[in-house]
């Protein structure tokens, strides 16, 4: 028996004002023609709350980009569902979030890219710190929970300290420390991105400094950098084990990157229901249990722990999905990540650019840096 | 953080909600869920902004009044504070 999924992503619009460098959306994004109706959208609740999901988290893209976005929410939450919105705020000021709010939003997250602001434009590509500073004012004026998620990497890391009494001082009910990882737009970055051993470390001294600090106060929560690990990540819990991901067309995929994978077949809403595609659908089988199991995960004693790691990013590195995620050191593949790791460290590596008086002369001065996100057509 | 006082009245922190069905009671949060039952279900039930952390306990007690008052206190005392921390109840 295959229980039940816990939650939906909502994958509501690939549209997006920010054009963020580390962005975890798929370099092939969905048009907005493709884009599902407020209808379609409805249904999918409906039948994720008959399905014993108990989440939805409204991502994209930018959920803003949608104008439909209070009728999602209302949606969501009479079917039973948690609604989490995952935004960078740009679109929402003090009358839109009360409505949203009256519509049922349990939950905002909003996203920074820095606690300078010159450099937090600079990731985003855009000039967005400003808005979501006071945009926080606004969020805590509102009976809604409210999380701050930052985004960490090479370029910020330097300055851990500073960006957490940043976040401290806007007053929310929990911070995600997320380290960045190597999908879509940031796996494309990834020379810019990828930070050194030094900072890793430091890092997890800070954070842990920080949960002591903020215990009963600040809940932390941490995403860990898996090319640094021992062992790999439980991507999504498994694959088809507790997530369904639904992108702006109505595909349905066991996560964000699923689709890289080469011939696979994934279900839409349009066509199937989401039932069906849970239990029956070979996208959805393809790498649930243990069956699809290479060596040594198939003897591994962590086997149920973190499921052999990620799918995807055994194909995006080895090129191979039904490897072993080379992030683990018993994969026989791991030298890769090894070979990543000691060119983020080496000399050569890109250095972090000194400060520029402002976010344009940056942009100027690292043009081949990185690429920024594009939006979809 | 401190324990509950006798006199704070717990309840539910922002962002955290009961949901799930009947038989299946759970506290939504954020990023997650726990399901609820037994003593831990009606404790929080209790939890709702107007009765004291005082009153909840002397409700417990009386309820399972073949348990040891003082183990009830500590229990829920303990119970309390695990999930201040994990900001899912305020007091």
């Amino acid at each position: 028996m295959i229980p039940n999924p816990l939650a939906l992503i909502a994958e509501v619009t690939h549209r997006c004002p920010l054009h963020c460098v580390y962005c975890s959306n798929p370099l092939q994004l969905a048009g907005t023609e493709s884009e599902l109706s407020t209808e379609q959208w409805t249904s999918i609740f409906q039948q994720s709350g008959k399905l014993g999901m108990l989440h939805a988290h409204f991502t994209g893209g930018e959920p803003l980009a949608r104008q439909d976005l209070t009728e999602l929410i209302a949606a969501a939450r009479a079917a039973g569902l948690y609604t989490n919105l995952i935004t960078s705020g740009i679109g929402l000021g003090e009358q839109r979030l009360a409505v949203l709010v009256a519509a049922g939003l349990d939950h905002i997250q909003v996203s920074f890219q820095d606690s300078r602001e010159d450099s937090a434009n600079w990731i985003a590509g855009t000039k967005a710190h400003a808005h979501k500073i006071e945009l926080s004012r606004v969020i805590r004026r509102h009976k809604v929970a409210f999380t701050v998620n930052l985004v960490v990497h090479r370029q910020n890391l330097d300055h851990l300290e500073e960006m957490i009494a940043f976040i401290e001082q806007l007053n929310p009910d929990r911070v995600e420390i997320a380290h960045t990882q190597y999908y879509g737009w940031a796996l494309a970055n990834r020379a810019a991105l990828m930070p050194t051993r030094a900072q890793i470390e430091a890092a997890v001294q800070i954070v842990a400094g920080a949960e002591k600090r903020l215990a009963g106060r600040v809940r932390i929560d941490s995403v860990v950098p898996d090319y640094y690990a021992k062992y790999p990540k439980a991507c999504m819990g498994g694959w088809g084990r507790r997530l369904m991901l639904i992108n702006p067309a109505g595909k349905v995929l066991p996560c964000h990157a699923a689709e890289v994978i080469p011939g696979m077949t994934f279900e839409n809403v349009r066509e199937k229901t989401l039932e069906w595609i849970w239990r029956e659908s070979a996208s959805f089988c393809r790498f649930r249990g243990e069956e699809w199991m290479p060596e040594p995960c198939r003897s591994c004693d962590r086997r149920a722990e973190d499921f052999g790691g990620c799918r995807c990013q055994a194909f995006l590195l080895a090129a191979d999905a039904t490897v072993t995620d080379p992030a683990c050191s018993l994969a026989p593949t791991h030298g890769i990540v090894e070979a990543a790791i000691r060119e983020a460290n080496s000399d050569a590596a890109v250095a972090s650019p000194k400060t520029a008086s402002s976010f344009v002369q940056l942009q100027r001065e690292t043009s081949s840096l990185w690429d920024y996100r594009t939006n979809p057509e | 953080m401190a324990p509950p006082l006798d006199s704070s009245q717990p309840r539910l922190a922002a962002g955290c909600r009961w949901g799930g069905s009947d038989a299946d009671r759970v506290i939504l949060f954020p990023e997650g869920a726990i399901k609820l039952q037994g003593t831990g279900r009606q404790v929080l039930e209790r939890c709702d902004g107007k009765r004291t952390f005082g009153e909840i306990i002397a409700e417990l007690q009386k309820q399972f009044d073949d348990a040891d008052p003082q183990k009830i206190r500590a229990d829920i005392t303990m119970f309390l504070e695990q999930l201040q921390k994990k900001r899912i109840v305020d007091y």
